[in-house]
């Protein structure tokens, strides 16, 4: 049984014209103990909604549909005052940015304090002392925790606000977009950070970015998500070398390389709207290898290989989509306007 | 020390700001047309033996910078002048008004904050539900209405069931002393109308600002955080968001409550509040100077009094003023 099954999970959010927006389309996952998972996409592609539906954290006013099931119990069944004690005890966040993630009227000590004294994990000087010593786990001084967050650099507030998230002894650390904002340096030391954390605590890890060489630094694991759907899941080894749906090929070629004197690629368009019926495959205008079958049926995530398993039509045909198809013109196209962008330079 | 400095900083300010007050106050007041002797004698055929005499008496043969002083060094020993009407010293006379004023401009105001606060803070959690549109619709509505048309209709509609003037019945001059219960009832009766005036006039403004307030500050990533802990939603507004929303109302407070002990001066008139506003009122009408110019040294002062300890709140409140 893994620690995190995640199950057919659906969002929709009520716009204000009446329709509804699908946001969330059907995820599943698992995740064991001690292992980085990436959560991969463009914005709008639901990664953040994932996360925020695994703790319960929408009003009412959100519907919310699927399993949440964490030690084999199904958390999202419960109602909101059973899921309150599966918060930072289970689950733990770390969010976007951290720059608004601390109260800046609490001292970070106060607000490190604050969720062990509600579940019940130390109190008083005890809570206070684990508050020093975590602020030191993540590199700042314990003295730190009388400080408030202004005091704070931006690098030093997104540890405080992982030590925040492991206050309570988690066995999973959500990290949404957690390196935005911060300069490369800074990234690198907190990406290290979090690594080193869930080598030494066995600490499970969801990092939500839409950052590739991340993923590829941090987790063994990742899932790519398109239009709200998880669209390819597997290894980050086999994502990088052998992609099983376009959208994965060619986001991974979205990155420059150094080394490399290739054109910088983009994908031209943008992700579907997720407040109408998708006819086909999501992907489909996007994509540089669609074919007839493409615009009428939606593919489904098939499993392909042991832990490997993608949402594309072309693995059903026996042409490999990790070739290059040279011959497309859409990718020509695609090629073409950066190219024209990279003449004038 | 970081309080220390600040406190000291924020009171030389405040005084220099008083100090300023009492300047323009003093040359506003002589650069108007016609001089005190001429409003007071009153009478056009006064003989100049008299208009010397009686300028003479107050000092306006001395220069001004003279005067300036003068008033300064009098001011300093609690010394406001004479009022031209009843010869009586003015700084009593405004103290006792002012006595009047406060009860009754604190509780409308108070009951204003907490009214306005409360609905603020349901309007924003509740958000779109029924009880934010009821609040705030009324919020807009006593918000537009001007106090003189409000305390109108307060009046015609209570008139009989409430008094509509004055601060108590003329009781205690006609049957000797008043316990002090009695007439304790007595004021809080008469207080009912004018009272209330204020507060809905204030109020509407207050929830608006603190639903707004509340609305940015329950968005911020932080109140997620304080969800994500697994704090109950009482926890959350009460430790996370209303701390943070609160702060711009301080500062809304602060200033609305310097300007309300004059602008009560309409809600004193409507309702005979014997009070500052209504003092003033009464010396503009009968060009009482001193008065005038007492009436306005006190709102200075309690303007930026109200300012003072606005920035002392805020300071207390928030961590990140240091400045």
């Amino acid at each position: 049984m893994s620690l995190l099954e995640v199950r057919d999970l659906h969002v929709w959010f009520e716009l204000p014209n009446g329709t509804e927006l699908h946001a969330v389309q059907g995820v599943s996952f698992d995740l064991d103990h001690g292992e980085r998972l990436g959560l991969v996409g463009e914005s709008g592609c639901g990664k953040t909604t994932t996360i925020l539906a695994l703790m319960g954290l929408f009003p009412p006013s959100v519907s919310v549909a699927g399993e949440v099931i964490v030690n084999g119990e199904n958390i999202l069944g419960k109602g909101e005052s059973l899921i309150r004690d599966y918060r930072w005890k289970e689950l733990a966040m770390v969010f976007q940015g951290a720059m608004n993630a601390l109260n800046p009227l609490m001292t970070v000590g106060r607000q490190i304090v604050e969720p062990m004294e509600l579940h019940g994990i130390a109190s008083g000087a005890a809570a206070r002392k684990r508050a020093g010593e975590l602020l030191e786990m993540v590199g700042i001084a314990a003295s730190g925790a009388d400080r408030y967050p202004h005091e704070f650099s931006g690098g030093m507030r997104q540890r405080a606000s992982i030590a925040m998230g492991l206050a309570c002894q988690p066995k999973i650390l959500l990290a949404d977009e957690p390196t935005t904002a911060l300069d490369v340096m800074v990234q690198a030391q907190i990406l290290e950070l979090l690594v080193g954390l869930s080598n030494e605590l066995g600490l499970a890890l969801i990092l939500v970015t839409h950052d590739l060489p991340v993923v590829a630094q941090v987790c063994e694991r990742a899932a790519v998500m398109y239009a709200g759907k998880i669209i390819e899941n597997g290894t980050t080894e086999d994502l990088y070398h052998r992609p099983r749906h376009p959208y994965t090929r060619l986001l991974f070629a979205t990155t420059p390389d150094l080394y490399d004197d290739d054109d910088v690629i983009s994908i031209p368009g943008v992700p579907p709207r997720l407040d109408r019926q998708i006819v086909g495959c999501p992907f489909q205008p996007r994509c540089d290898s669609a074919f007839e079958r493409c615009s009428s049926e939606q593919p489904a995530l098939k499993s392909l290989d042991v832990g490997h398993s993608a949402a594309c039509h072309l693995n059903d045909v026996p042409v490999s989509v990790t070739a290059k198809p040279e011959s497309s013109p859409r990718n020509g196209q695609a090629l073409d306007a950066v190219d024209g962008s990279d003449d004038g330079s | 020390m970081r309080s220390a400095d600040y406190v000291i900083k924020r009171l030389a300010f405040a005084l220099f700001t008083i100090f300023m007050a009492i300047t323009i106050n003093f040359f506003l007041f002589r650069v108007i047309p016609g001089s005190a002797v001429t409003d007071l004698a009153r009478v056009p055929n006064a003989t100049p033996q008299l208009r010397h005499a009686l300028t003479v008496e107050f000092g306006l043969n001395d220069s001004k910078l003279h005067q300036y002083f003068t008033y300064l060094w009098q001011l300093v020993h609690g010394n406001m002048g004479i009022s031209y009407v009843n010869q009586q010293p003015v700084f009593p006379q405004l103290l006792n008004d002012l006595k009047n004023t406060i009860p009754m401009v604190t509780i409308g105001t108070v009951a204003a904050i907490i009214i306005g606060v409360f609905f603020g803070i349901v309007s924003a959690w509740r958000r779109d539900s029924a009880v934010d549109h009821v609040s705030t619709s009324l919020a807009i509505a006593f918000y537009s209405f001007p106090p003189q048309f409000l305390g109108l209709v307060l009046l015609i509609l209570f008139a009989g069931t409430l008094p509509s003037s004055g601060m108590e019945y003329a009781l205690a001059g006609v049957f000797g002393s008043v316990g002090f219960w009695s007439r304790l009832q007595d004021i809080g009766i008469h207080m009912v109308l004018p009272a209330t005036t204020l507060c809905l006039t204030l109020y509407g403004e207050f929830t608006l600002i603190m639903r707004s307030s509340m609305l940015e500050t329950l968005g911020e990533d932080y109140v997620l955080t304080a969800r994500a802990k697994g704090l109950r939603n009482g926890k959350i507004v009460v430790r996370h968001a209303l701390r943070n929303a609160l702060l711009p109302i301080v500062t809304l407070v602060a200033m609305s409550l310097g300007w309300i002990m004059g602008g009560a001066i309409i809600i004193e008139f409507i309702f005979t509040w014997p009070g500052i506003g209504w003092a003033m009122w009464e010396a503009v009408s009968q060009r009482d100077y001193p008065m005038l110019q007492g009436g306005f040294l006190i709102l200075a002062i309690a303007v930026v009094g109200c300012n003072f300890i606005a920035d002392l709140a805020y300071f207390k409140l928030d961590p990140r003023v240091s400045e």
